[in-house]
């Protein structure tokens, strides 16, 4: 009998081409950075390392954040998003290097998970008023391993959230961070907010006080030298970490020439103006110390003081804390599921073993990456605690320092690919020389830089608090210890199966123009079986 | 061509029991059966390409499958295979008006209760939103 296969696919590659406008792609792209999140949990490890200046780093992380952003809209034109900057990167420098960034994204998402799942738990038991629970490390630790199980298992189920729910979610996030600054602004100007001392450790007693915002917090300098610049960008970097996303998309976007790249560049503009707003905001409650002495849940601690305990302050505190909740829940979903694609386009191209590239026929989703993924970021996170407790260190404060590190690597990397990728093409017009060359070298480079002169400041114990493990600080070993890694994994897997890391980088002349041209042969033959 | 049956195929138990159901009604009206197969990736991930491409192999594969089940309950019922890059549902309705055909059967039960309420389930949003007939197959008890 006559069978045939019909392939009805609306668009040319499958996709189903106008489904995102300019406001859904930017949703996308700052939900997946998690402003709430983002601000709880790194906020304060900013101030540790710039003082009173962390708004003035908001607004000096947002430049290299841009340049790089054009880096990610050009090489997305080349090779649509199939394991991003891994695939650009081996297209572009080599497999090696393609390898290593792909590595370092995947530890970047491993390496947060447990600070994403301890804010989560934390504030799930504060939304119920367990205060000893939320403040017990061993509850915390279980909890948030349960709610990173939960997350894998919705991820690998493939419960999505319409888009709707996520523009709720995430107007809710904004409009009560918003009311936080506002409210916090109100205060503060109307002196409402007594000095007050923490005398609850008799051997540290602090005396805090509101600070009326100055223009000075927005000036760039005065950081306590280069070192604290580049480890106050090293957290911002943290901070704005997500809105690649908006790119990812770029083939679902209407207009897809300009849409998606519009919204990651508005993405980036939301959060400077968010960020900007709330560092000041948080720093005029009580003053910088109160921020590095609560640095791992900024807004809670602050939130507090700003609305109060009783009334509509009980109310607003909740509302916060919904709304980090909500942000850090979206925030590991958007974690998870890179993590276990760019695990899926590795194995796919066969940089990874083929396992990782199974798809589970039921749900349609990475089964194996994500669930190896959520397995590995629960023994990190244990792992973590325990050497907390056996250290007394603050490690899993020092994990979140030392993720700057690899963020810094791949996006600097992309930079850099963007330019050399396009190289025959960037003296043909100066949209070309600027948007496409100059912009993703300059961010390329800067990142490069604060990537180097970071790890050079990391050796310096006083890097955590004084800390040394070996005469170094201990974000210097975690840091390289996850990155380094990779390195003994790639050389394993290359005497496995060298077909990915012989095929060399892309010839320069079958590389499209950055304005689009004819789409580019896959990596390396996919070869998936169900 | 118009009148042909629609089967929404996605290698569960519940498209399992339609299937056989869905071969007899295409063979009682002599029509061709058109093997539907819809999926989309959530873009939130990034990095949706590859995922698409790992999807879409698997979808050629279940809807092979389907082709041979179908053939080996009856080998002169015409086999038509779709992969719609769109979601489940979407893709039934879709491929039901591009066809303009004579009915859809999906199967009653594709996934459980708490998934069902918190998505939608596939089979309500096509009995819901179905401009033509729908035959919904039930999965029977597994005792």
């Amino acid at each position: 009998m006559a069978a045939a296969t019909v392939d009805n696919e609306a668009g040319s590659k499958g996709l189903k081409s106008g489904a995102l406008g300019l406001a859904s792609a930017t949703v996308v792209g700052v939900a997946s950075t998690a402003p709430g999140y983002s601000l709880a949990a790194g906020l304060g490890f900013i101030t540790v390392a710039v003082g009173v200046r962390s708004p003035a780093i908001m607004w000096i992380s947002f430049i290299p954040m841009a340049c790089i952003a054009a880096a990610f809209f050009y090489l997305n034109r080349a090779d649509p998003d199939c394991g991003t900057n891994f695939t650009w990167v081996s297209r572009a420098i080599g497999p090696k290097s393609g390898w290593m960034g792909g590595w370092s994204s995947i530890i970047a998402d491993l390496v947060i998970m447990p600070s994403l799942a301890l804010i989560a738990a934390k504030y799930t038991f504060l939304i119920f008023g367990f205060q000893s629970q939320a403040d017990s490390v061993w509850w915390t630790l279980v909890l948030g391993i349960i709610f990173i199980l939960g997350m894998t298992w919705i991820c690998v189920v493939g419960i999505e959230l319409s888009a709707s729910t996520q523009m709720g979610m995430l107007v809710t996030e904004l409009v009560v961070l918003v009311m936080f600054s506002v409210w916090a602004f109100v205060k503060v100007f109307g002196d409402k907010i007594k000095p007050f001392t923490d005398n609850a450790d008799p051997k540290n007693i602090v005396h805090y006080a509101a600070m009326h915002p100055a223009i000075s917090w927005l000036k760039p300098s005065g950081f306590g030298g280069i070192s604290g610049l580049t480890a106050g960008v090293l957290g911002a970097v943290f901070l704005y970490w997500g809105w690649d996303t908006a790119v990812s998309v770029n083939e679902e976007c209407e207009d897809s020439n300009r849409t998606p790249g519009l919204a990651a560049v508005l993405s980036t503009f939301i959060l400077v103006g968010i960020y900007v707003i709330v560092a000041i905001a948080a720093q005029a409650i009580a003053g910088p110390d109160f921020l590095t002495n609560h640095s791992d849940d900024v807004l809670a601690a602050t939130g507090k003081l700003v609305f109060g305990t009783t009334g509509f302050g009980w109310l607003a505190n909740k509302l916060l804390i919904i709304a980090v909740l909500s942000s850090a829940a979206a925030s590991c979903q958007t974690t998870i599921l890179p993590a276990a694609r760019t695990a899926l386009s590795m194995a796919s191209h066969r940089a990874l073993p083929k396992r990782y590239a199974e798809i589970d026929r039921q749900h349609l989703t990475p089964a194996t990456s994500s669930w190896v993924f959520g397995i590995f970021s629960c023994a990190w996170f244990a792992g973590l605690v325990m050497i907390s407790r056996a250290s007394g260190g603050d490690v899993l404060g020092w994990s979140v320092l030392s993720v700057g590190l690899m963020i810094s690597y791949y996006y600097g990397q992309t930079g850099i690919a963007c330019a050399i990728y396009y190289r025959k093409y960037l003296f043909k017009s100066a949209k070309n020389f600027f948007l496409v060359g100059l912009l993703p070298l300059v961010g390329g480079i800067a990142l490069g830089a604060i990537f180097v002169k970071s790890l050079w400041d990391m050796t310096n114990p006083d890097y955590a608090d004084g800390t040394a493990w070996l005469g170094m600080s201990p974000v210097l070993w975690i840091g390289l210890s996850a990155f380094l890694g990779g390195i003994p994994i790639m050389f394993w897997w290359q005497t496995r199966d060298r077909t990915f890391f012989d095929r060399g980088r892309d010839p320069i002349d079958s590389r499209p123009p950055p304005e689009g041209g004819e789409p580019l042969p896959p990596l390396v033959g996919v070869r998936i079986e169900g | 061509m118009a009148g042909e049956i629609i089967l929404g195929y996605d290698g569960l138990e519940g498209s399992k029991v339609a299937l056989a159901s869905a071969t007899g009604v295409a063979a009682a009206y002599g029509c061709p059966l058109i093997i539907v197969f819809g999926y989309e990736p959530n873009p939130l991930g990034g990095e949706v390409k590859d995922l698409r491409d790992a999807v879409r192999a698997v979808g050629d594969k279940l809807l092979a499958e389907a082709e041979e089940a179908v053939h080996a309950i009856n080998p002169n019922v015409t086999v038509i295979r779709e992969l719609v890059g769109d979601r489940p549902a979407e893709a039934l309705l879709r491929a039901g008006d591009e066809h303009d055909a004579l009915a859809i059967v999906i199967g009653s039960a594709d996934h459980g209760p708490l998934r069902g309420a918190l998505l939608g389930s596939v089979t309500y949003q096509v009995v819901h939103r179905s401009t033509r007939p729908v035959l919904v197959v039930p999965v029977p008890d597994k005792d």
